[in-house]
C-alpha cells in the first residue's frame, strides 16, 4: 500500500511538472499582458515600465527559471491584475468550488444510487421508465438554460429563492440544483445498468432462493458489486465540477475557480492560470487516489 | 531567508483559512441569518468584481464606480453635464503663469484613517500615479508625456508647474485620486480617502461594503451604506432589481430595458468607429474612404441592432466635449455616389477590388458581430471586397495599436472609444496624431492644429478643436464614424437617481436620494 502511494505521488509529480512546463510556455505564446493591462491610450513609456516591473522583457527561459525557483519555495508569484499573491486568489475561489463539488456530488451520488437501484429492481416497470425518462432529459438539457429558467421561476415569479450570490443556505439551492441535474442523469444510468447485471447474477438468485428480503439483496449484496463502474463515473463527474462549473458560476455570481481560470487566461494573468491549474490538478490527483482506495475497499481482490 | 519564511507562513495561514472557512460554511448552511437592511442602504450590482481597490486605478469603470468621489476624492471635479469644473478638495485654483497653476486646498479635511489632508498628500498621490514601482492606470492614461513639478507653498497651497505647459491642468487634476502621503508604493488593499464613505468590508468575488463616514468634511449624503455585488449575466442583474435584491444596476442589456419606470438609457460617452489604415492601398485614396462612409446606412442600425437612442457620429468624442462641431453632419447614405467614386478611383488605377480585412473584437459591445456583418454587407453592396475577422481582445489590441505589421494588407478596424473627460485632448493624439498609437494616417497640418489647440485656453481652444474635427471628418475623411452609443441602467423605484454620462466611470453615492 505504502509503495503504491509513493509510486502514485511520483507519477503525479511528473505529470504536474510536465503540465507546468506546457502551460508556462503555451500561455506565453499568446503574447505579453501589457497591452491588456494598460488602457489602449497608455503611453509607450508606461508600457515599458510595466514590462520592466513584471520582468516581461527577460528571455522566456530566464522567466521560467525564476518561476521554478519561486515555485520551489511555494511562491506561486503575484497576480498582475489583482496585485495579490496568485495562490491566495486561487485558493479563495477554490474553496467555493470545493464546497460546491462536495455537496453536489454527495447529493447526486446518494440519490442516483437509490433511484438507480430501485429502477433496476423492476426493469421496465413504471418507476424504471419514469426514472429513465427524466434522467435522460437531465443528462441532455443545457445547464445555462436550466439556470435561467430556475431563476425566472423560483426567484422572479415565485419569489422563493434569491436570484444569485452567496450568504445564506437559500443561495446554495439553485446552483446545487442546476449542477445536480446532469451528473444525476448519467450516474443513475450507470447504476441502473450495473445493477441489472448484478441482480441477474448467480449469487443474487441464490440469496433469493434462500428467502432473503428484497432490500438487503439490492442494497447489501448486489450494490457492492455494482459500484465499481459507478465510482469511476462519479470520479469523472466530480473532476468536471472541480475544474470549474463555469456556467453556474457565471450566472449565479458564484466566485469559483472556473470563471477565475477563464478570466485569467483571457487577461494573460499567467501566475493565476498556473496556480489554478496546479491546485485543481492536485485536487483531482487526491480524488483519483481516493477512488483507487475505494476500489480496494469494495473489491477485496484488488490489492495495491 | 525572510522571504521563504513569509511564504510558508502564508501557506499555513491559507490552510487555516480553508479550515475555518469550511466550519463557517457549515454553520452558515445550518442557520440562514436573514439580513435586515435599513431603508437608507442601497445595493448596487456591477458586472464584474473589482480586480483591485487601488485608488490610482479608478479610470477602470467598475473601480471608478466604487471608489471615485465615494472613497477617494480629487482636487477638482468635472461636471459632466456642462463640462465645467467644480471645487472638491481644492477650494480654488488660478494660473500663475503659462505653465504654473496654484491650488488653494480645502482645510479641515481628514482621511478615513484620521490623518489630516494637506499638500503633501497631493504630491504623494501624483508620485504614486506616475511611479515605475507600481503601474497606475491614471498615470499611464492621463499623465503621460509631461512632467509635473509640485511645490508645496504651505500645508494648503500647492503650485504645480508642468512641462510642457498644460492649459487644462485643473481638468487633469479631476482624474487624480488623493491618498495619504504615508501610502507606500504598492497597491492598497484597504483604500484610504477623504470621501464621504469608507470601505468596511470586502469579500473577493462576493461583495464590497461602503459605509458613511461621520467625520466627512462636506454635506451628509442620504445613503448610509452601500453594498456592491457582482454578477456577469445581464439578465440576472436586471432581475435583481425586479426581485428587490438590488437598487441600482449601472449596466443592463438593451433587451432587458423594457420597464420605463425603472430602466434608463444614457449616453455612455462611447463612440464606435472604423479606424481606417491609410498606409495601404486602396485605403490611401480619399475617394475610397468617402465611398465607405457613403456605403453605411447608419439609420438602419438604430432601433434594430443598436439602441434607438444611439446617435450617428461625426466625431470620435461625444457631443458634450469641448469644441464639438455642430456644423458637421454624418455622411449621407448614398450607395450610388459611393459606387461612382469607386469607379472613378478604379479608372485612375486604384486597386479598389483588393480584399480589405475588417478587424472586430468579440464582445466589444452588444451585437458587435451582427453590426460588423451588416457593415461588411453594406460595403459589399457598393463593390468593396471586405472580409470580416473577429478577434479576442488581446489580439485585437495588438492590431489596433502601433507598430503595425510590415507587409500587412488593407484593413479597417471596428473600435469603441470612451472619452468622458470633456476635452478632446484625451482622444485626439492617440487616434489622429502622426505619432498616435492608434492613428491610421499622418497629417502634419492636423498635428499643428492639435498642438495649437492643446496649448490654447478658453474660446481659442474650443475653436481650434472645432477646426480639427472638421478637418478629420470633411477634408481628410480619416475614418468611418459610426455611433455615439448609449448604455442602459436599471434603478429601483424607491430611489431618486438618474444615470448620466458619468455613470460609465463613476457612481457617486452622494447623488442618490430616496423618494
Amino acid at each position: 500500500m505504502k509503495s503504491f502511494l509513493t509510486k502514485r505521488a511520483y507519477a503525479s509529480l511528473i505529470s504536474l511538472l510536465f503540465l507546468v512546463v506546457a502551460v508556462f510556455f503555451l500561455s506565453r505564446l499568446t503574447g505579453d499582458p501589457t497591452n491588456l493591462y494598460l488602457p489602449v491610450d497608455a503611453s509607450l513609456e508606461a508600457r515599458e515600465n510595466f514590462r520592466a516591473l513584471h520582468g516581461l522583457n527577460d528571455p522566456l527561459i530566464v522567466q521560467f527559471g525564476r518561476y521554478l525557483a519561486d515555485l520551489a519555495m511555494l511562491d506561486f508569484g503575484e497576480s498582475i491584475r489583482r496585485s495579490r499573491p496568485a495562490l491566495d486568489v486561487v485558493l479563495e475561489a477554490f474553496e467555493w468550488t470545493l464546497i460546491l463539488a462536495a455537496i453536489t456530488m454527495t447529493v447526486v451520488t446518494i440519490s442516483a444510487i437509490v433511484v438507480g437501484s430501485l429502477a433496476a429492481f423492476r426493469v421496465g416497470g413504471l418507476f424504471d421508465r419514469t426514472a429513465t425518462f427524466f434522467s435522460l432529459i437531465g443528462a441532455s438539457a443545457p445547464d445555462f438554460w436550466i439556470a435561467i429558467v430556475a431563476i425566472v421561476l423560483f426567484s422572479v415569479n415565485l419569489g422563493w429563492l434569491p436570484t444569485s450570490g452567496t450568504g445564506t443556505v437559500w443561495h446554495w439551492i439553485m446552483p446545487i440544483g442546476v449542477l445536480f441535474v446532469r451528473p444525476f442523469g448519467l450516474i443513475l444510468q450507470v447504476v441502473r445498468g450495473s445493477m441489472i447485471t448484478a441482480l441477474g447474477s448467480a449469487y443474487v438468485k441464490t440469496a433469493r432462493a434462500k428467502g432473503v428480503a428484497s432490500r438487503p439483496i439490492i442494497f447489501v449484496h448486489a450494490l457492492r458489486n455494482a459500484m465499481l463502474p459507478v465510482i469511476t463515473v462519479i470520479g469523472d463527474q466530480a473532476a468536471a465540477i472541480l475544474n470549474g462549473a463555469v456556467v453556474v458560476e457565471t450566472i449565479f455570481g458564484f466566485p469559483g475557480v472556473g470563471k477565475l481560470m477563464i478570466d485569467s487566461i483571457l487577461q494573460r494573468d499567467f501566475a493565476v492560470v498556473l496556480a489554478a491549474i496546479m491546485v485543481t490538478a492536485l485536487a483531482i490527483f487526491v480524488m483519483n487516489l481516493l477512488i483507487d482506495l475505494a476500489y480496494s475497499v469494495l473489491d477485496p481482490r484488488i490489492r495495491y | 531567508m525572510p522571504g521563504t519564511k513569509n511564504t510558508l507562513h502564508d501557506t499555513e495561514e491559507t490552510c487555516m483559512n480553508i479550515r475555518s472557512y469550511l466550519y463557517g460554511s457549515a454553520i452558515a448552511l445550518a442557520v440562514a441569518i436573514p439580513a435586515f437592511a435599513q431603508d437608507s442602504d442601497v445595493t448596487i450590482v456591477l458586472n464584474e468584481d473589482l480586480e483591485t481597490v487601488e485608488p490610482c486605478m479608478t479610470s477602470q469603470s467598475n473601480i471608478g464606480r466604487v471608489i471615485q468621489q465615494n472613497i477617494s476624492e480629487t482636487l477638482v471635479e468635472l461636471n459632466t453635464k456642462d463640462g465645467s469644473l467644480m471645487p472638491r478638495l481644492a477650494e480654488s485654483w488660478e494660473a500663475v503663469d503659462e505653465d504654473t497653476w496654484r491650488f488653494a486646498l480645502r482645510q479641515g479635511v481628514s482621511f478615513s484613517d484620521g490623518s489630516a489632508f494637506d499638500a503633501a498628500d497631493v504630491v504623494k498621490s501624483y508620485e504614486r500615479a506616475v511611479s515605475d514601482q507600481i503601474v497606475c492606470e491614471i498615470g499611464a492614461k492621463y499623465f503621460g508625456g509631461m512632467t509635473l513639478d509640485m511645490e508645496v507653498v504651505d500645508d494648503h497651497t500647492l503650485e504645480i508647474t508642468s512641462d510642457p505647459a498644460q492649459p487644462i491642468l485643473p481638468l487633469l487634476m479631476s482624474t487624480l485620486t488623493i491618498v495619504p502621503s504615508e501610502t507606500p508604493f504598492e497597491f492598497m488593499q484597504q483604500p484610504v480617502g477623504t470621501g464621504p464613505y469608507e470601505m468596511t468590508e470586502r469579500n473577493v468575488g462576493q461583495n464590497i461594503t461602503l459605509e458613511r463616514r461621520d467625520d466627512y468634511w462636506g454635506e451628509v449624503p442620504a445613503v448610509t451604506k452601500a453594498t456592491y455585488l457582482f454578477r456577469s449575466d445581464d439578465a440576472v442583474r436586471a432581475a435583481m432589481v425586479a426581485t428587490g435584491e438590488a437598487d441600482i444596476v449601472p449596466l443592463i442589456g438593451q433587451e432587458q430595458a423594457t420597464n420605463p419606470a425603472t430602466d434608463f438609457a444614457y449616453p455612455n460617452s462611447e463612440t464606435t468607429y472604423l479606424r481606417v489604415d491609410h498606409g495601404v492601398a486602396p485605403l490611401d485614396d480619399i475617394r475610397v474612404r468617402k465611398a465607405m462612409n457613403m456605403a453605411v446606412d447608419r439609420e438602419a442600425f438604430l432601433g434594430t441592432l443598436l439602441p434607438q437612442d444611439a446617435e450617428a457620429a461625426t466625431h470620435i468624442v461625444p457631443p458634450s466635449t469641448l469644441g464639438w462641431n455642430s456644423d458637421l453632419s454624418p455622411w449621407p447614405y448614398d450607395p450610388e455616389q459611393a459606387r461612382a467614386l469607386l469607379e472613378e478611383a478604379k479608372a485612375d488605377g486604384v486597386p479598389v477590388d483588393a480584399e480589405i480585412t475588417m478587424i472586430a473584437r468579440i464582445g466589444n459591445f452588444p451585437n458587435v458581430t451582427e453590426v460588423a456583418e451588416a457593415l461588411t454587407q453594406m460595403f459589399g453592396d457598393v463593390g468593396l471586397n471586405v472580409d470580416l475577422r473577429m478577434y479576442e481582445v488581446a489580439e485585437w489590441i495588438d492590431l489596433y495599436s502601433k507598430p503595425f505589421a510590415e507587409g500587412r494588407g488593407p484593413s479597417i478596424l471596428l473600435a469603441m472609444h470612451d472619452n468622458s473627460r470633456g476635452d478632446p485632448v484625451f482622444s485626439m493624439f492617440f487616434k489622429y496624431a502622426c505619432e498616435g498609437l492608434q492613428s491610421g494616417f499622418c497629417s502634419p497640418e492636423l498635428d499643428q492644429i492639435m498642438a495649437d489647440a492643446t496649448a490654447a485656453t478658453g474660446d481659442d481652444r474650443a475653436a481650434l478643436w472645432k477646426d480639427a474635427f472638421a478637418m478629420i471628418h470633411n477634408d481628410l475623411v480619416a475614418d468611418v464614424f459610426l455611433f455615439h452609443m448609449v448604455g442602459f441602467s436599471r434603478v429601483a423605484e424607491r430611489l431618486d437617481f438618474t444615470p448620466t454620462i458619468a455613470t460609465n466611470s463613476e457612481l457617486q453615492l452622494a447623488q442618490i436620494n430616496f423618494k
